[in-house]
């Protein structure tokens, strides 16, 4: 479930212009325009093959970390423009797919981080039909 | 344990996805493109200025309003230097955005496009509070001495409104998704934040 959120969002945001995600980076007013322009670049490449990571489940345990750090950092993002109280109405994350309010989107980040947490603790249950449990089982026959 | 065939996995998947996302980027036909179709638009400026900006504007949003009034001054101080052209993009977040862009094209076929436009952006925080914004652009249209009769016949003539869909359905295509997004010189760029160093950068190159 994470993996697919991941995928769609990062996707939704590759097969169109770069500029629109810059604009919703733009709006939080938390980076110079030059890391903007990275950050817009970058950001969806890096959703949409986290996504795909865990979704086939591949370097799991690295995947779901990275994946926690991006999700801390997007919690980052909307509770500054929330105490800042930036005129932000929608989150702009899934690019023009959906759109949700900032404390919704918060909610939903947070709901996200708490399960890939605990799915960290249970790395097993997390490898049982991955690509990593299978190419593992192929190497050691 | 090698991690060799787990790193020839993963660079295969890479590298799908890669193909992925280019042929869909491909199919759906929104790579960067240089050109813009010549479709009904509004235009100010010398048809020859260095610069050529197509805007995709809702004009209720107010950052437009901010982006207006900056190309505003800055085609003011470099009258020969740039080319402005309007492109309606209602957004439905907007309520007043499609009536607002259909009086404006209204305006536009009586041959006074930018004085509505102008007094439109002027006064957006006020029209745009409105539950019902038609007494406030008819005022406009009063102050901008439009034709009442013209006006009239125009807002029912449903060319405006399919001129106006026709001019979204083009931002679409190019994958406009908010307002104001400008191509300037045929690259897209989103936002008044984004133009400024745009501008900047290009009017430099114009003065070397």
């Amino acid at each position: 479930m994470i993996g697919g959120l991941f995928v769609v969002s990062g996707f939704e945001k590759l097969v169109g212009p770069y500029q629109n995600f810059l604009y919703v980076i733009q709006n939080y007013s938390f980076l110079p325009f030059f890391l903007g322009e990275i950050a817009a670049r970058l950001l969806p490449w890096s959703e949409f093959f986290l996504g795909i990571f865990l979704v086939l489940g591949l370097w799991t345990k690295w995947t779901l970390r990275a994946v926690m750090a991006l999700l801390l950092m997007f919690m980052g993002v909307v509770i500054q423009a929330l105490i800042r109280q930036l005129p932000i109405t929608e989150c702009g994350c899934f690019g023009g797919l959906i759109s949700f309010p900032l404390p919704v989107i918060l909610a939903l980040d947070t709901t996200v981080f708490v399960f890939a947490w605990f799915l960290s603790f249970r790395m097993e249950e997390a490898e049982r039909c991955s690509l990593d449990r299978y190419l593992a089982r192929n190497e050691s026959a | 344990m090698s991690q060799q065939p787990k790193i020839k996995v993963t660079l295969l998947i890479i590298a799908f996805s890669l193909a992925v996302v280019y042929g869909v980027k491909f199919f759906l036909g929104i790579m960067p493109q240089n050109t813009l179709s010549s479709g009904q638009t509004r235009a100010k400026g010398d048809k020859g200025a260095a610069i050529q900006i197509t805007e995709f504007i809702d004009l209720e949003c107010p950052a437009c309003a901010r982006g207006a009034e900056y190309l505003g001054r800055i085609m003011a101080e470099h009258p020969a230097e740039i080319r402005l052209e309007l492109k309606y993009f209602p957004l439905p977040s907007h309520r007043h955005g499609f009536l607002a862009a259909r009086y404006a094209e209204c305006a536009a076929r009586q041959g006074k496009f930018w004085p509505f436009h102008d007094a439109l952006i002027a006064r957006q925080p006020n029209w745009s509070r409105l539950t019902d914004a038609t007494p406030a652009f008819a005022l406009i249209a009063k102050e901008i001495l439009l034709d009442p009769g013209r006006l009239e016949v125009c807002l029912n003539d449903k060319s405006v409104d399919a001129l106006i869909q026709e001019s979204h359905l083009e931002g679409e295509r190019r994958g406009v998704k908010s307002t104001p997004t400008y191509y300037v010189n045929g690259k897209m760029v989103v936002g008044l934040q984004s133009l400024e160093p745009e501008l900047v950068r290009l009017l430099a190159e114009i003065k070397k």
